[in-house]
């Protein structure tokens, strides 16, 4: 039934190799810059808030793909030589999903009271100890649900790099179809991966949730 | 730091990419709209379903929901284009891909499928957080459940949920973008047009973020402007 | 007019009420209390079926609630109630959100359920806040307005779920004094309260109970001066000063 999808599983599989490597990066690199962001927007200082502020409210306006041309028609230039895809992607990613996950986290943040960062600083701790060691934690706790959903968000997000010709999971099934014509099994294969991977990480989000509320 | 690159912003305007674009953008409104109306009635509908006493109702209603929420919208998009008139034999399916302009049809329908599944669950969300009481109130007075539903809960919940439904009407029209790879040639499409002819793909893609700003804009307030008519007098607004 | 014989409730393996006897004759006024968690408020959601129970029977005016062939909306509109959190509908008008189900479920016009709304606000004592949003009332006046909505369908019985405990105390007396109102005109009430005062000047019977149980049941001074047993006593011992 499924014959179209076991001839070419390998050039397949190999694909979503390249959309797991692209999700990882994204993450790691969307998260860190997220963690900056999130603190930016929360930031007394003017001019800090008012930058974040600005790039911020600028990426979360505009469709991923127009970032991922953005950066596909930049980096050259800045490079001065045409550019892989895959990096060009991860980078696109990191700036964009950067903004989601700094908003979740400036929720997070928000939602550890006032008084108990107080209660640190009257013990002495400087202000990057106290974001460190209290503010991050009890924050992160807060928002765990939220950012692995956001983590679902970006690994589905993967599959627009095909534009830029990433040769991912997506564009390799398209490949496959255009040689083979059996679209229902090839489309649907890759729903289905998708669908199991994504409904498995919402279950364990919901896990968390639940811990949420009986815990911190 | 020299730049080996000669920036022509005149792309934008110069015939005929100038009026690429604007058809571009042109194309980007209809779908966004059009798709909105479906998922805002489709949406409403299978909200409610979520929460209907007949639990096969609900798992109706869930089921749809978790399949197109987990599953990429570009992926959703290639099965119904690609996928989709082969659903129908053979004969059919002749028939359907020569349809002109059917890349446009397919993309309205399913970005209304889609954010059907994301409506869905901010009517759901709405209506959890009203309170049990206040249906029982409405119940005490003789009022069927769907007179309940259809006088007292939807009204409330729909004032409730603007906020969010907000974002998702933003979201619609950012996701318009992805119909660019089933060839709708709707503004991101353009962008690549205006690439590939004059290569000067980074004025035009800047071009197009400005558009879809002013879009964003425009919806929020347009949003703003439904939020204040249909206010309930001292709920908590949007801060 | 209404008959509760031996009624049970549970909620999963929890009992809620147990084996609840009581009868209530047209005209009589009678007051439940007892400590929260003790059930009270869910005896009255079974009268009018918006809680369901398994053991027992509940007959208003002759029909069993729980007989699937009752039309539970047919019964409702013969039953008034009252709720502690006013559950005034927000988006619509004192006006509206007392027409609304004389206009849906009666089937009355719009002007004659309007000047029967007017008829009722007047007799609650504020005429002047029909077009009134739930936000700009006060408490007392909410809850004047839910009373109003209830007494809009033309009930045989009014019940109320402790309609004063979420309300400022300046405002507690505007709220009895209707409810005394109602009770002194004849109007058959069950009323779950910890205004004894309301309780001495106008009950006919007084309950007490305590985890889904009657422990007592008194008639006026009878009630406060000798509770029979010592639950009944503790309690009131705590809350009359």
């Amino acid at each position: 039934m499924f014959d179209a999808v076991w001839r070419n599983l390998p050039y397949l599989l190999a694909g979503y190799w390249v959309t797991v490597k692209l999700t990882f990066f994204a993450l790691i690199g969307g998260i860190t810059l997220g963690i900056l962001v999130g603190l930016g927007r929360i930031s007394k200082r003017k001019w800090i808030y008012y930058t974040v502020t600005f790039y911020v409210n600028l990426i979360r306006n505009i469709p991923l793909i127009l970032v991922i041309f953005w950066f596909y028609f930049v980096m050259p230039i800045i490079v001065g030589r045409p550019m892989d895809p895959f990096p060009s992607a991860v980078i696109s990613f990191i700036i964009f999903e950067a903004t989601y996950f700094g908003e979740i986290l400036r929720a997070g943040y928000q939602s550890v009271s006032r008084d108990l960062i107080q209660a640190a600083y009257s013990t002495g701790m400087t202000y990057w100890q106290t974001t460190r060691y209290i503010l991050v934690p009890i924050a992160f706790r807060r928002m765990l649900p939220s950012m692995i959903t956001q983590s679902i968000v970006t690994y589905q997000d993967t599959s627009l790099a095909f534009v830029i010709g990433l040769p991912e999971l997506v564009r390799r099934t398209s490949i496959v179809d255009g040689l083979e014509v059996r679209s229902i099994q090839l489309f649907g294969f890759v729903a289905v991966v998708f669908f199991i991977t994504c409904y498995l990480g919402s279950i364990v989000s919901r896990r968390f949730e639940v811990q949420k509320e009986r815990g911190f | 730091m020299r730049l080996a690159y000669n920036f022509d912003w005149g792309v934008l305007w110069r015939a005929p990419y100038g009026v690429w674009l604007l058809q571009g953008i042109w194309l980007t409104i209809q779908l966004g709209l059009i798709a909105w109306i479906i998922a805002l009635v489709l949406g409403v509908i299978l909200g409610t379903m979520r929460i209907a006493p007949w639990p096969w109702v609900r798992r109706l209603a869930t089921a749809y929901v978790e399949v197109f929420r987990n599953v990429p919208f570009l992926v959703q998009l290639f099965f119904w284009y690609f996928a989709g008139p082969m659903l129908f034999g053979q004969t059919l399916m002749f028939k359907i891909n020569a349809i002109s302009g059917l890349n446009y049809y397919v993309a309205i329908v399913g970005l209304g499928l889609y954010t059907a599944s994301r409506v869905a669950e901010h009517v759901r969300a709405g209506f959890a957080s009203i309170a049990r009481d206040q249906f029982q109130a409405a119940l005490s007075t003789g009022l069927t459940e769907i007179q309940m539903y259809r006088f007292v809960i939807i009204p409330y919940a729909l004032r409730i949920i603007i906020p969010p439904l907000t974002t998702e009407f933003l979201t619609i029209f950012k996701n318009s973008s992805v119909a660019m790879t089933i060839g709708v040639a709707e503004t991101t499409f353009m962008t690549y047009k205006i690439d590939s002819e004059t290569f000067h793909g980074l004025e035009a893609t800047t071009g197009a973020m400005v558009v879809y700003l002013l879009i964003g804009l425009g919806v929020v307030k347009l949003m703003g402007m439904i939020e204040s008519r249909f206010r309930i007098a001292g709920l908590v607004g949007r801060k | 007019m209404i008959e509760i014989r031996e009624m049970s409730k549970w909620y999963g393996d929890f009992q809620v009420l147990s084996r609840i006897d009581e009868v209530i004759h047209r005209g009589q006024t009678v007051v439940v209390c007892g400590p929260s968690g003790s059930g009270k408020s869910t005896l009255l959601r079974c009268i009018n079926g918006l809680e369901p129970f398994q053991e027992g029977e509940v007959l208003v005016d002759g029909v069993s609630v729980s007989d699937p062939s009752t039309n539970l909306y047919q019964l409702r509109q013969k039953i008034g109630m009252v709720f502690q959190r006013f559950e005034l509908y927000p988006h619509m008008t004192a006006l509206q959100n007392i027409t609304l189900a004389p206009i849906k479920v009666k089937k009355k016009s719009r002007e004659e359920a309007g000047k029967k709304a007017m008829e009722l606000l007047a007799r609650v004592g504020i005429p002047d806040k029909a077009s009134s949003f739930p936000a700009n009332l006060s408490g007392g006046q909410q809850q004047r307005v839910a009373i109003a909505r209830a007494l809009a369908m033309e009930p045989e019985v009014m019940m109320f779920d402790e309609p004063t405990s979420a309300l400022d105390p300046e405002m507690i007396k505007e709220v009895l004094d209707v409810m005394i109102d109602l009770a002194k005109g004849g109007m058959t009430m069950v009323v779950v309260s910890h205004e004894m005062g309301f309780a001495r000047e106008v009950a006919d019977e007084i309950i007490f109970m305590d985890e889904g149980k009657i422990i007592e049941r008194g008639t006026g001074e009878e009630f406060f001066k000798n509770p029979k047993s010592e639950r009944t006593k503790d309690f009131l011992s705590k809350i009359l000063i």
